[in-house]
């Protein structure tokens, strides 16, 4: 066990970076491990090594929903609850072979500059083009998200979101698409969007989002109606470490460890007790999105519904936008 | 097409041209007649090009009048002068084929479709394409590239014709058979021609008139003939068929060589060095020592000969060491008297043959 | 007759046929050999990669095989119209890198050596720049507030400002910049090698400038402009970057839909589709275009 070493794979940037202070470097500190690490494009490199067999990763981290395909797929190990603990960790986000690691909201920004304090709160008015004028951006390459906030601009309650009727939600959907400017494709170009003004507002990752502000630019946004979003984590089939993997896991995924995630990245920590710690202080647990206090204004997205339902719901959206 | 009506003189008058600091051409001079086969001969860099390139008008001169006729047109631009023009290369119009080569002068210039047919056709008789209008260029040889070319530049009947190295291209024998097709057509034609050449031999067959350039200049202006029999210049006389320079000394209106007086036709010139231009055919082996009087006997040692069938070589050397060439015709009492190489022999030389030039140059 | 040249007699009119014969033989298969590690690669970085690409579209989710990767093609309108926006695309940034790139060209090929190399360093100093930070400078000169647009406002030609990023102008314009360079060079390239005595020729024999240019220059320079548009087309069919930076998701390229494709189905065969599409359009216009320029039976096309 010590002196093993494991690769773990994640999406690289600010966001591993912040993982690589918070979860790696303790682990492979307790558990006299080396961490090595690598990035990912998602589920396709799983996918990948696994029907090459040429599994490189014992840990990789994906989408919720990927994870939920990929569980259908057959693609990862099972998961050994008597190592990990999965107190703390919404049931939602527990499986048999993938496991939930971090938190990503969809909120609504805008900026101030153009609409003061009096701007669109909701996807309600982000519809509400009488009331709300200006230049609208929605996430083109993210179809769950898009439908998710469609369907809550429909008025329909958080907790009745899920399961998404995706047929209404489209019809939603044709409502703003001809009032939306840019369906961005990534993060990156979200933030650029409504950085340089060429849009009013947007649907935007709460971590880009948090990024505008620190920088000062004009933008205000909350967690009202976000759309929670979850990363998992899995052991993909045929990982060489398997053992070592599974021990390093229960050491991302226990409290003491998510609890340093909110202190480097504002991506939330997936297990509800790390805001027990005490780590966290308490003026930063406003502004983390799954702090139990914004947990209760967001949607989670259903990963197990999207795994059934994403490549039609998406065809149809690919459709809708392009028209 | 009859005989070119326009056919039109040439004058050109103190033609400079610098490229950067280089002077290419000085204060040149040069007048064409009407109907006149001029070819300006002289080796690369001699500026022979570039003055063909001022007449036709894609080189700008620094200076100078060029007058066609009565009009000047020195500054008229190229698709104005109505020259005719064979280049080096043919320039012809790989996107055409050789009808539309030919018909594109009389495109320019607005001939109805049934007219120019028809004298394209002319064109195409005149340099032996009869059929060939259909073909694309790829296709052709290059002695018919060469003719496509001429017929391009003669069938909108331009007042003169400039030939650039037209010939240059083509295999011996092929050049010389187009030497004398050129040569004919322009009879027929007479048009004005201006022909630009380095081949000395070509010139010498084909031109009314041969200018000799040199370092921007012409050394010499003359009918072939006379330049052949005259070089007024070393470069001349050497550049215009073989020739042996042997160095003699003038005073007192005679001419000397190794302390031997030297017979001239023409007077000796002023006193001091000069060179003697002897042409091999003109010297000949001496069956003995005592010639006729007025014939020049230069002593030397045999060292080589070489025999060509109709004519021999023979290389001596002079008591001086200086080389000489002899050629004559294998006549039978010549070669039954041929001395062996290595033995002494005496050459002679009539006085009428000695053509004197100065020394330095 | 020695005996040598009785032997030699013999053999009759068929001396030392037969080795000269084997002789030929063991010559082509020496220049085989030499030719083998370039058929090689050919054969294992194009015709097996392709070849399995084209196997792998045709096997649906499950595994099994199956056309429905193909029929996804007319059931669902959006792969339609991201097709036709996808020649759209090619063709208007086509006419643009001509427009713009021949007069370019032109200038280039008119300069002295000196100058023209000069000059070709600015044409392919973009080169240098990856294009992602170019697509991005893009957006920062074309979009609401950038710097065109404010321009225009604080000159008070425009109150409203002009929309030129995140649309199909966007696209075009980042695209055009990006690939005019690849239809500048073989045009200039062919330009140089016009002969200068042609177009002499030209004016020689009566043609003004603008005459010699439209029947010579221009005829002369159409195979460079051939390969160049050729290069330019095929380029901008597999366009992803600048489409999907500039063309705010509503220019949905076929590029784009492979990456979406791949990402989206959990079997290779639904993107391998579409790669087998793109290409297959692509050799039938390629096809199209050699046949197009084919019947100009003149020289200059056949002789490339």
């Amino acid at each position: 066990m010590a002196g093993d070493t494991i690769t773990v794979a994640s999406w690289g940037g600010t966001y591993q970076e912040a993982q690589t202070k918070a979860f790696f470097k303790p682990t492979a500190d307790a558990l006299g491990i080396t961490i090595r690490e690598d990035t990912t494009n998602g589920l396709d490199d799983v996918r990948l090594q696994v029907t090459g067999n040429a599994v490189k990763w014992d840990i990789t981290e994906l989408g919720a929903d990927e994870c939920a395909r990929g569980s259908k797929e057959g693609l990862f190990e099972k998961l050994d609850y008597g190592i990990i603990d999965k107190s703390g960790i919404n049931p939602k986000l527990v499986h048999d072979d993938w496991v939930g690691i971090s938190y990503t909201s969809v909120v609504l920004i805008y900026r101030t500059d153009v609409f003061g304090d009096k701007g669109p709160k909701t996807w309600a008015d982000f519809w509400n083009v009488e009331k709300f004028p200006g230049r609208r951006a929605l996430s083109g390459s993210q179809a769950t998200e898009t439908l998710s906030v469609a369907a809550l601009a429909e008025g329909i309650p958080i907790d009745k979101v899920y399961p998404v009727d995706i047929d209404g939600a489209l019809k939603s959907v044709d409502k703003i698409r001809g009032h939306v400017d840019a369906w961005w494709t990534s993060g990156a170009q979200a933030m650029q969007l409504v950085k340089d003004g060429e849009v009013d507002m947007a649907s935007i990752w709460n971590g880009r989002a948090g990024t505008l502000k620190k920088e000062g630019a004009p933008v205000s946004f909350s967690f009202d109606q976000g759309v929670l979003t979850a990363d998992c984590m899995v052991i993909p089939k045929g990982a060489k470490n398997k053992d070592a993997a599974m021990k390093a896991l229960a050491m991302f995924v226990s409290p003491q460890l998510q609890a340093n995630l909110p202190l480097y990245v504002d991506n939330g920590p997936v297990n509800e007790k790390a805001f027990e710690t005490g780590k966290i202080p308490q003026d930063r647990i406003k502004d983390i999105n799954s702090s139990p206090e914004n947990v209760k204004t967001q949607v989670l997205q259903d990963a197990e519904f999207w795994r059934d339902t994403l490549v039609e719901a998406t065809e149809k959206f690919n459709n809708l936008i392009q028209q | 097409m009859s005989i070119a009506p326009s056919a039109l003189p040439i004058s050109m008058r103190r033609i400079e041209k610098r490229f950067g600091s280089v002077a290419v051409l000085r204060d040149l001079n040069l007048d064409v007649e009407a109907g006149e086969f001029l070819t300006l001969l002289g080796p690369s860099g001699s500026g022979k090009t570039t003055l063909l390139m001022i007449l036709a008008g894609f080189v700008r001169a620094n200076a100078g009048s060029i007058r066609v006729g009565d009009d000047e047109i020195i500054t008229t631009p190229p698709h104005k002068r109505n020259i005719g023009m064979v280049f080096q290369n043919y320039a012809l119009f790989p996107h055409m084929n050789v009808f539309h080569n030919i018909a594109f002068p009389l495109k320019q210039r607005g001939v109805a479709a049934a007219e120019t047919a028809e004298r394209v056709e002319k064109a195409l008789d005149l340099v032996k394409l009869q059929g060939l209008g259909e073909r694309r260029v790829d296709q052709l040889s290059g002695g018919q590239r060469q003719r496509v070319a001429l017929a391009r530049a003669i069938v909108f009947e331009p007042r003169i014709v400039l030939m650039d190295e037209p010939l240059s291209a083509l295999d011996k024998g092929l050049r010389e058979h187009m030497q004398i097709e050129l040569r004919s057509l322009h009879r027929r034609l007479g048009m004005t021609t201006v022909y630009v050449t380095h081949d000395q031999r070509e010139a010498i067959t084909m031109s009314d008139r041969i200018a000799v350039m040199n370092g921007g200049r012409i050394e010499q202006l003359d009918k072939p003939e006379t330049l052949y029999a005259t070089p007024q210049t070393r470069f001349v006389a050497g550049f215009i068929g073989e020739s042996n320079f042997i160095p003699v000394e003038c005073h007192n209106g005679s001419v000397w060589y190794e302390g031997r007086r030297i017979h001239t036709a023409a007077p000796a010139p002023a006193s001091g060095q000069h060179l003697m231009v002897v042409r091999p055919e003109k010297l000949r082996l001496l069956a003995n020592a005592e010639p006729a009087s007025g014939v020049n006997v230069l002593d030397a040692t045999l060292s080589d000969i070489i025999y060509q069938g109709d004519s021999f070589v023979c290389y001596a050397v002079l008591r001086d060491g200086r080389q000489l060439t002899l050629r004559d015709y294998c006549r039978s009492d010549v070669l039954a008297r041929m001395p062996a190489p290595g033995q002494p022999i005496s050459l002679g030389l009539d006085a009428q043959d000695t053509i004197l030039v100065a020394s330095d140059g | 007759m020695s005996a040598q040249s009785a032997f030699h007699e013999s053999a009759g009119t068929n001396l030392n046929a037969q080795s000269l014969r084997a002789d030929a033989r063991r010559e082509s298969l020496r220049l085989l050999a030499l030719l083998a590690p370039s058929l090689f690669l050919v054969f294992a970085i194009t015709i097996v990669p392709i070849g399995w690409l084209f196997w792998l579209s045709l096997f649906d989710e499950a595994g099994a095989f199956s056309a429905a990767n193909y029929a996804r093609f007319f059931e669902q309108a959006s792969y339609i119209k991201t097709f036709v926006t996808t020649f759209k695309v090619a063709f208007i940034v086509t006419g643009a890198c001509v427009l713009l790139g021949y007069p370019l060209a032109y200038m280039l090929s008119q300069l002295t050596r000196r100058a023209a190399s000069i000059c070709l360093i600015f044409v392919i100093l973009p080169f240098w720049t990856s294009v992602l930070v170019r697509t991005y400078a893009w957006l920062v000169i074309l979009q609401r507030k950038g710097l065109i647009n404010s321009w225009l406002i604080d000159l008070g030609v425009i109150s409203q400002p002009l929309s030129l990023a995140n649309n199909l102008s966007g696209v075009v314009i980042g695209m055009t910049h990006i690939l005019l360079p690849f239809l500048v060079l073989p045009l200039y390239a062919s330009m140089k090698t016009i002969d200068t005595d042609c177009l002499r020729a030209g004016m020689n024999l009566g043609a003004g400038p603008a005459a010699t240019f439209r029947q010579i220059f221009f005829p002369l320079s159409l195979p460079g402009l051939a390969s160049g548009v050729v290069i330019v087309f095929v380029l901008c069919l597999g366009f992803f970057v600048t489409p999907a930076l500039m063309g705010g998701g509503k220019v949905i390229m076929w590029a784009m839909r492979m990456e979406q494709t791949t990402s989206l189905y959990s079997n290779w065969g639904a993107g391998a589709a579409l790669g087998v599409v793109l290409l297959v359009v692509t050799l039938a216009l390629l096809g199209l275009f050699q046949w197009l320029l084919g019947a100009r039976a003149t020289g200059v096309w056949s002789s490339r």
